[in-house]
């Protein structure tokens, strides 16, 4: 700019207009609160693993070696596997029912769907350790249809898991799938029907492969999440099936043991974010988000 | 002779190592209806963008009344315009949209409602002050639009193709009243748009916009009868081109052959020096005569018919030259000529060669 | 055929009947909940002997259950302040920036949304022993603002990705100047973002458990952190009641929510 222009013709120098100039910096805020409070609490822990008792991998040798971390670990990919699993199979048909029913059902189901979605976490877990108890309705219940003698043991077990954290996932399942139905072309349907194939072939070939990107994209959002869950594990699991979240927070918390909390933390990092990389490289971001 | 209202004054406009829009150079006059036509891509909207302030030109300079307005910022510009899209303010009534220039620049209550009722009754809207735009017809939208933009008086109003997302009916329908509107407020329009129909319809002078230049300013009449260009003849009005040697030229008209032995003499030339050279003529459909018979005088040429399209008051004759070159007459339906014509007949078309160009 | 509803058959039916027990599913436990909570027995048998506001009475008459649920409305909107705030200022930078890396840093700003919560929850509770923030309101905000802000900074790119630019440059052309054109035509058009943002970093706040058990403290506790406790203690109906009026307050949120979208959309 300081060079002398004797031409009339040059243009004046660019102008910077208005209070939000198009760069980066209304985004400082943001970038400095989460570098401060996001990057650089996660990566001093991280460090923690490798430094802590001493320098090297011990940890995560002692971590990766012991049958009883394994277990956990195992345990962690069994639940999420069925949370995702059972997820998929009951919210499938009610995300598909959602697509077709008439307006005014389906905003019922809808408004229930949120509700309980939208319900404080604990108030819906506590629900299912009261209903699952002992003496709780569910064997009460079925004690008075005749179908069992005994109560069963319904809490601190696998079974205790994965129906609360069904219920607290399905939601994240068929929300999703509702999306991608409801998308499809009904004509594709009656073209399958004028084509010849009944309702079964219809089904498998053309309706579940064309829902088949939203199941993965629900399901592999749901196994993530499932991954580092802690409330629900620790309120409604045993102590046989601990999961990789309640390792992390007994380490930390009742042994104060740094260095293997912090190994077991990035573990859980690396899984959640190789998986999240997957549904990245598959979906796009589009599919990222939800509550 | 008086300066110029408006000078635009060899914009030039580079993004990197593109160069979008060149030399553009136009005088405008107060209360003129001057139209950017040309594809898109063409440089038309940047031009009206450098003159919004929404961009910054490379080189050149906008004067109005002879003063520069490119250190001026957009919003004290006091430039009215209409964009594509409606951009009516969603969460605004209609009385509100049109008040916002007034109320932005402090005008008293009394005073913005008098302005209000004025806009309205312009583009006929009154009664629709309380209406939210979102329960109004793209047309009304468009028109809302241009009351806003006409509500501070600006000395010039910008109106980038506010009509492409009408239908052809409703387009039509506005074109009307954008003339009429012009006509009652006398504000100088510069109008963007990529349809010859439209700018022949509305404008005063069109200036040709293609690939980032002007090709030519002028009355729709002036380019349609003297193109400057082949582009230019072939964006307003139909056209035949039929490929010719320059036998002979002296810079303003010139011998041309057609074909292997068909010599039309005295046809405008543009481009190219003298001598001998490859060149277009170009000839209008609806200004070639047909005979079913070779007439008695020379000048007529022998061509195939391949076909007729009835087109409402027109007929389309799709035809092929001796030398495989297609060509097509447009004769008003019910001419004599046409009656019982069919495929493979041959008939001749005379021409008048002071009305044809040669581009070469 | 499939998709239409008429002409499924006997399909229909399955279809109907799984979707009732699903939605039975999802509405049962919060009914059973706020029914207990109204019953008298101690053990929560259904159906109660008896009925009583008796824990409701415990739960108002123990100050801190109402010391918490203040500590939580505070620290809830004070995150809703900042995180529609920053949110905003970083949804510009998103959507109007020029700058190369737009996607990564935007990429980088959700991040939070999916890393399990219970790493940040060690990362933060470490990090914050060695400032001194464990126990207090700014770590709580701090902590819950990391969490909150991917939701707005989604709700509210999204609104202004929607938002026509021309309509706001419109605005300036009209004499508005571009600080006046955002305040009185931007942030009035992308309202509905704005107020999906706020609710959700209330919502994300209040309800958060994971971070506030890592960061309370005996003196301050959040509403979340006081059930936390007493539910590993033993399940007294007390809860029940705490979470009828946790439900309440949901049902109410949901009604302003579709109020205000209805009044966005007219």
């Amino acid at each position: 700019m300081t060079q002398a222009s004797n031409t009339a013709m040059l243009a004046p120098p660019p102008r910077r207009r208005g209070w939000l100039p198009a760069g980066l910096g209304p985004a400082t805020p943001a970038l400095v609160l989460l570098t401060l409070f996001f990057v650089v609490p996660v990566v001093s822990l991280l460090l923690r693993s490798v430094l802590e008792p001493s320098p090297g991998l011990g940890n995560y040798a002692e971590l990766l070696g012991s049958s009883t971390y394994l277990r956990v670990f195992l345990n962690t990919f069994l639940v999420s596997g069925l949370v995702t699993t059972v997820s998929l199979l009951i919210g499938f048909p009610v995300a598909w029912t959602l697509a077709i029913m008439p307006g005014r059902w389906a905003r019922i189901v809808f408004a229930i769907l949120l509700l309980s979605m939208w319900t404080n976490l604990l108030a819906r877990t506590y629900a299912w350790m009261v209903l699952l108890q002992r003496t709780g309705i569910v064997n009460k219940t079925l004690i008075n249809l005749g179908l069992i003698d005994q109560p069963l043991t319904l809490v601190n077990n696998l079974v205790g898991v994965t129906i609360g954290m069904v219920y607290i996932m399905l939601p994240f399942v068929i929300l999703p799938l509702y999306g991608v139905i409801r998308r499809i072309d009904p004509s594709i349907l009656q073209a399958a029907a004028l084509c010849g194939a009944t309702k079964g072939q219809a089904l498998r070939r053309i309706l579940l492969p064309l829902a088949a990107p939203g199941m993965a994209a629900g399901g592999l959002m749901v196994f993530v999440m499932s991954l580092g869950y802690f409330v629900t594990p620790a309120l409604l699991g045993g102590t046989n099936n601990m999961m990789l979240a309640e390792l992390i927070a007994q380490f930390v918390q009742s042994l104060v043991n740094w260095g293997m909390g912090s190994a077991a933390a990035f573990v859980l990092l690396v899984a959640t974010l190789a998986l999240y990389a997957v549904q990245l490289r598959l979906f796009g971001t589009s599919q990222m988000g939800g509550r | 002779m008086t300066a110029p209202y408006l000078h635009i004054r060899g914009i030039r406009k580079d993004y990197g190592s593109v160069t979008a829009v060149e030399n553009v150079d136009l005088e405008i006059r107060r209360g003129e209806f001057m139209t950017f036509l040309g594809p898109s891509g063409s440089g038309k909207s940047t031009t009206l963008y450098i003159l919004a302030g929404f961009q910054d030109p490379t080189a050149g300079d906008i004067l109005l009344e002879g003063k520069s307005l490119l250190q001026t910022p957009s919003h004290l510009r006091q430039i009215g315009m209409v964009f594509q899209r409606y951009t009516l303010f969603p969460h605004l009534t209609v009385a509100e949209n049109i008040g916002f220039p007034l109320k932005v620049r402090r005008k008293g209550r009394a005073e913005i409602d008098a302005k209000v009722r004025d806009m309205l009754r312009l583009v006929r809207l009154e009664g629709f002050e309380d209406r939210k735009p979102a329960d109004m017809s793209g047309g009304q939208q468009q028109r809302v639009a241009l009351a806003r933009a006409l509500a501070y008086d600006p000395p010039v109003l910008l109106m980038d193709e506010p009509l492409s997302a009408l239908d052809k009916k409703l387009r039509e329908e506005i074109q009307v009243e954008i003339r009429r509107i012009h006509q009652e407020t006398e504000v100088t329009i510069l109008y963007v748009t990529h349809d010859q129909e439209e700018a022949l319809r509305l404008s005063d002078r069109i200036a040709v916009f293609s690939k980032g230049v002007i090709d030519q300013v002028g009355t729709g009449p002036e380019l349609y009868a003297n193109p400057a260009t082949r582009f230019v003849a072939e964006f307003i009005g139909d056209s035949d081109f039929l490929t010719c040697s320059v036998l002979s030229s002296d810079g303003r008209t010139a011998d041309v052959r057609l074909g292997s032995d068909f010599v039309v003499p005295g046809v405008p030339v543009h481009g190219g020096g003298g001598g001998r050279s490859a060149g277009a003529l170009l000839l209008r459909p609806e200004r070639i005569s047909l005979h079913r018979h070779q007439p008695a005088e020379a000048g007529t040429l022998p061509v195939t018919v391949g076909g007729l399209t009835f087109l409402g008051s027109n007929v389309h004759v799709a035809a092929t030259t001796g030398w495989g070159e297609p060509v097509a007459v447009r004769l008003p339906f019910g001419h004599g000529a046409i009656e019982g014509l069919s495929r493979g007949d041959t008939v001749w078309l005379g021409f008048d060669p002071r009305a044809t160009h040669v581009f070469c | 055929m499939l998709l239409s509803f008429e002409r499924l058959g006997w399909w229909k039916w399955v279809l109907v009947a799984i979707t009732g027990l699903v939605t039975a599913f999802l509405l049962l436990p919060i009914l059973f909940i706020a029914a207990l909570s109204f019953g008298s027995s101690q053990w929560l048998i259904f159906p109660p002997p008896s009925w009583t506001l008796k824990w409701y009475r415990e739960f108002f008459a123990d100050p801190r259950w109402l010391e918490s649920a203040w500590t939580s409305l505070q620290i809830a909107a004070l995150v809703t302040l900042f995180s529609v705030g920053i949110g905003l200022c970083a949804s510009f930078a998103l959507v109007r920036g020029k700058f190369r890396g737009r996607e990564t840093l935007k990429a980088f700003f959700l991040t939070p949304m999916i890393l399990p919560v219970v790493v940040l929850a060690v990362a933060l509770y470490a990090f914050f022993l060695r400032l001194g923030l464990n126990g207090t309101v700014t770590g709580f905000v701090l902590a819950h603002l990391v969490v909150a802000l991917p939701f707005s900074v989604l709700a509210i790119t999204n609104a202004l990705e929607g938002f026509d630019k021309s309509i706001e440059d419109a605005a300036v052309l009209c004499g508005a100047s571009p600080l006046e054109a955002k305040f009185r035509v931007t942030l009035p058009a992308i309202g509905h973002g704005l107020f999906s943002a706020a609710i959700f970093s209330f919502l994300t706040s209040w309800d958060e458990v994971v971070l506030a058990i890592f960061m309370a403290s005996p003196t301050l506790q959040t509403l979340p952190v006081r059930i936390w406790t007493t539910l590993r203690q033993d399940l007294t109906p007390v809860i029940a009641s705490a979470s009828t009026l946790l439900v309440l307050l949901t049902i109410l949120l949901m009604l302003l929510v579709a109020l205000v979208r209805k009044g966005f959309k007219s």
